[in-house]
């Protein structure tokens, strides 16, 4: 057996991979404001919502991309999201005030999500599109526009359990939407509320990596639009929700050596590859390999827009043409809700080594001045490893001598504070001063977990832009998506 | 040949020898066992009949059903004797990526679910593997079962053990081959059969092939899943070694061109990994020596599968009258119409409205007067020359105006003289707030 490193190395594009460049301004950054500390690329999250914009475009089809709010905390990426022509769509009352601060208006928005009357009361008075979950809130909302006087308030009808004709494909239960097959009543109660409610479309939100369970629902959308069509509505969108995934890794070969290498120590047939043994979520009973792996897909052959495209390329289950070609021909727009795929690149978290002990009779442990509610990776399930950038000389080459498998820890006063409870391969021991940067952490893996817990300071979040070859910072809260200059 | 049941005609399969010239080992024997030639088309057919027949006795009066949990040929297989039995047939799979056995499975009257894809935001409480899910469901209080659970079925490998083993050592005049080269799916033919040549000769070398990972071949598991199988046991193999669906697929041309076998990609994976295991050794030796590989399965339930990976090898030459050959001076010289003035001459009467969008969206919403000719049927029929008399102008329209486009453009130059496209398509005259019916 090989005990060659198994890095998971980061795929990283050009933007964050420069900043990992700039050792002297990441370092000034951290001594300035403390670690732990979030950093965002804003510019990162326009480029990406263009990348999805180009994959409806190349369909022919028209539609909106509204970035799922709830994957990140930081006002730098919704206000230059707001700059964009991308869309938002806000799961709490505070996330649309916090949208509609940042620049979007009630055109672009969509209110998804639980929703209280107060958050369904400012989403009909600013004109955002509500994304309702079933009758109950359609009543509540019918009731609100008639009592305040509202226009005709908009609304997508979030569908679930599509029932595939042929194979039964199993999804699993999801807490949220009305099931398609309770479409008629919901109908009924639409021409009830003519007047103060208006169906721009049918959606559905589905947790799963796979394009199977999409297909069904996203045919049996355009089948409810021809329901709402027969009833005299007129919708002309269908949002087929998130889920678009990214890519962590920059090597399918890693991964795979990894996962495998998990395996064979479940199996017993190698060392530990985590803390105590923990085989995440692999077991084995009388020689045979139980369970699976809690693990995001880290290394993904098709992520963000090219899953959107695989999606529409893809034959519909019973109507027979592409997904893509039935929208178009049904006349239908496509929304979409990419939240962790539109984050991708956005933002990385920065941790200072605090002390590195070599005296622990297996791997050494690194202590870190953050902890893993600061970077989210691995609740998770993602393993992607950090990036160190070292306070002095330049880092080594990571197949050089140096090679060191080592563990995370925080800095709560707690047994279980890793940051990951696998063994991190690094290209050397890092020294006391050293930053590790934990790359990608922008889509959920960022604040979305930080607590204060024993009163440990929460990360504070920086946006950065490069300039002509020189990085600049200012406070994610300063941030607006013009030059100083005005421009 | 006469017998009273179909499952009679299950196994005594034939050994056919390779050419050496295919091949190209030079002391070495290479036979195919053609397992693909059992009457339910594998070799599967041999532990489907020996893991039911001792429970059929009294099954359909308990109202039992016959699950299993599988992507292919064991439950095609299983579904064709539950039927002869009057039994109802469940598969439950998260493998079944080859849609023609998804289709046959149904015309043979089985229930299929598919299990759910992978969670996108994780949930940690979700780390049971499908076979422990499957189990699980399977031992639910009152449940009516007959669970076949070839993973770990000791009579799954059995059918193997007293039936393709001893089959080929008969066939070798009583000498088990050298080398035993098989695929690893549930494990039950490749230990049944490695158990019954080793008792004959323990010097008998097996080499088990599995999947490249992230790659698929049907019927075979990758170097990690088969830890899964209850039936796998690494001490059977004296090697194991990936092949990918590539290699598959090289090996099953080889089979199909070569050696006149209407071989699946499995059985091509198992004659590359064959070859491939055994040129090395072949040098060295100074004496004859056999192997023998096994062919699962046949070809025809894969073009799916061979379209999706090579679809080089289903090309077909582009034809006289298609929209690919339309040039761009042509297209540049096809004529469209504006909406306005689209909705004027189709309110003349005088062109006829051709509607190349699918049947559904068609249904849903058109142009009032308009035929439907949905673009695969229509590219058919140009393709035999002019669908419409010369004397009638042709409006055609898809969602955009630029399929329609590319048509005028080709029925244009095969003749036509009066046939336009609607400029926009189906999609601008909606915007432009002309009418659309639903009939």
């Amino acid at each position: 057996m090989s005990d060659a490193p198994l890095y998971l190395q980061p795929r990283l594009t050009a933007g964050p991979a420069s900043l990992l460049r700039a050792g002297p301004f990441l370092h000034g950054l951290v001594d300035g404001l403390g670690s732990p500390l979030a950093v965002v690329l804003p510019e990162e999250i326009g480029r990406n919502a263009a990348q999805f914009a180009a994959v409806l475009r190349r369909h022919r089809l028209g539609g909106r991309i509204y970035f799922a709010h709830k994957a990140t905390g930081s006002s730098a990426l919704v206000r230059h999201l707001a700059a964009t022509s991308a869309c938002l769509d806000a799961a709490s009352p505070e996330e649309l005030q916090h949208a509609l601060g940042a620049g979007f208006t009630g055109g672009r928005l969509m209110a998804t999500g639980p929703k209280d009357p107060a958050f369904l009361w400012l989403a009909a008075r600013t004109g955002t599109t509500v994304n309702a979950d079933g009758p109950g809130e359609l009543e509540q909302a019918a009731r609100l526009v008639r009592a305040h006087g509202l226009p005709r308030l908009e609304v997508v009808l979030r569908l679930s359990g599509f029932e595939a004709a042929g194979a039964r494909t199993l999804s699993r239960r999801s807490r949220f939407g009305t099931p398609a097959a309770a479409l008629g009543p919901l109908l009924d109660l639409l021409e009830k509320h003519r007047d103060a409610l208006e169906p721009v479309g049918v959606g559905y939100h589905l947790d799963t990596t796979s394009t199977d369970e999409k297909a069904t629902a996203l045919e049996g959308c355009i089948r409810a639009v021809d329901a709402l069509r027969s009833r005299g509505f007129r919708p002309r969108a269908i949002d087929v929700g998130g889920g678009y995934g990214v890519s962590y890794l920059a090597h399918a070969a890693q991964w795979e050596r990894y996962t495998t290498a998990l395996t064979e120590a479940a199996l017993g047939r190698r060392g530990p590859l985590a803390w105590g043994g923990y085989g995440y979520g692999l077991r084995v009973e009388n020689g045979t390999l139980k369970g699976s792996l809690a693990l995001y897909p880290a290394h993904r052959p098709a992520a963000g827009p090219a899953y959107l495209d695989e999606l529409l390329s893809r034959p519909a289950p019973t109507l027979g043409r592409p997904l893509g070609t039935l929208l178009l021909e049904s006349l239908c727009d496509v929304y979409a809700e990419p939240g962790r795929a539109l984050a991708d690149q956005c933002g990385l978290t920065l941790g200072r080594v605090l002390e590195v002990r070599t005296d622990t009779g297996g791997p050494p442990w690194v202590r870190l001045a953050l902890n893993a509610g600061d970077v989210g990776l691995e609740d998770h399930g993602v393993l992607v490893d950090p990036v160190l950038v070292p306070r002095r000389s330049e880092p080594p080459p990571p197949d050089g001598p140096g090679a060191v498998g080592v563990h995370l820890m925080g800095n709560l006063c707690l047994e279980a504070d890793l940051i990951t409870r696998r063994t991190v391969f690094l290209p050397r021991l890092p020294d006391p001063g050293d930053l590790l940067a934990f790359p990608n952490t922008a889509g959920y893996c960022m604040d979305f977990t930080a607590t204060r817990a024993q009163r440990q300071p929460t990360a504070r979040k920086v946006a950065v832009r490069e300039e002509e070859g020189v990085w600049r910072w200012c406070l994610d809260e300063q941030y607006w998506p013009v030059t100083e200059a005005g421009g | 040949m006469r017998y009273d049941s179909i499952t009679e005609a299950i196994g005594n399969t034939p050994l056919v020898r390779i050419d050496q010239d295919v091949h190209g080992l030079r002391n070495i024997d290479l036979y195919a066992k053609l397992e693909m030639l059992n009457p339910f088309g594998s070799l599967k057919d041999r532990p489907a009949w020996n893991m039911v027949r001792d429970r059929l006795a009294g099954a359909a009066a308990r109202g039992e059903t016959v699950v299993e949990l599988s992507s292919g040929n064991t439950a095609k297989a299983l579904a064709l004797i539950a039927g002869m039995h009057g039994l109802p047939f469940k598969s439950v799979t998260n493998r079944m990526r080859v849609p023609e056995i998804k289709d046959l499975l149904l015309l043979l009257g089985a229930r299929i679910e598919e299990l759910p894809g992978q969670s996108e935001c994780l949930d940690p409480t979700d780390t049971a593997d499908p076979l422990t899910l499957f189990h699980q469901q399977l031992s639910a209080p009152g449940s009516t079962h007959l669970h076949t659970d070839q993973y770990f079925n000791p009579l799954n490998a059995q059918a193997h053990a007293e039936g393709t083993g001893p089959e080929i050592i008969a066939d070798l005049d009583g000498r088990a081959p050298d080398w035993f080269i098989a695929c690893v799916g549930t494990a039950g033919s490749s230990t049944g059969i490695a158990r019954s040549l080793r008792a004959h000769d323990p010097a008998v070398r097996v080499v088990g092939l599995v999947g490249a990972k992230s790659d698929f071949i049907p019927g075979i598991r990758t170097a990690d899943e088969v830890q899964e199988v209850g039936l796998f046991d690494p001490a059977v193999y004296d090697a194991i070694e990936a092949v990918t669906s590539d290699e598959a697929l090289d090996g099953m041309l080889v089979l199909l061109r070569r050696c006149g076998m209407l071989s699946g990609p499995t059985g091509g994976a198992a004659y590359h990994g064959a070859v491939r295991h055994l040129r090395a050794l072949d040098a060295e030796l100074t004496e004859r020596r056999t192997a023998v590989f096994v062919v699962c399965d046949r070809t025809e339930g894969y073009l799916g599968y061979v379209r999706q990976r090579r679809p080089e090898l289903l090309g077909r030459p582009p034809v006289r009258n298609s929209a690919d050959t339309v040039t761009d001076a042509e297209l540049a010289a096809a004529r469209s119409v504006e909406v306005p003035e689209a909705r004027a001459w189709v309110e003349s009467g005088r062109p006829l409205v051709v509607d190349l969008r699918g049947p559904f969206a068609y249904g849903a919403l058109h142009i009032d007067g308009s035929v439907n000719i949905v673009d695969e049927l229509f590219a058919e029929l140009v393709r035999g020359g002019l669908p419409f008399s010369t004397s009638r102008p042709v409006l055609l329209a898809c969602p955009i105006g630029e399929q329609s486009l590319r048509y005028a453009a080709l029925l244009t130059r095969m003749g036509h003289p009066d046939v336009r496209s609607l400029a926009g398509g189906i999609v601008a005259w909606r915007d432009a707030g002309a009418p659309l019916v639903r009939d």
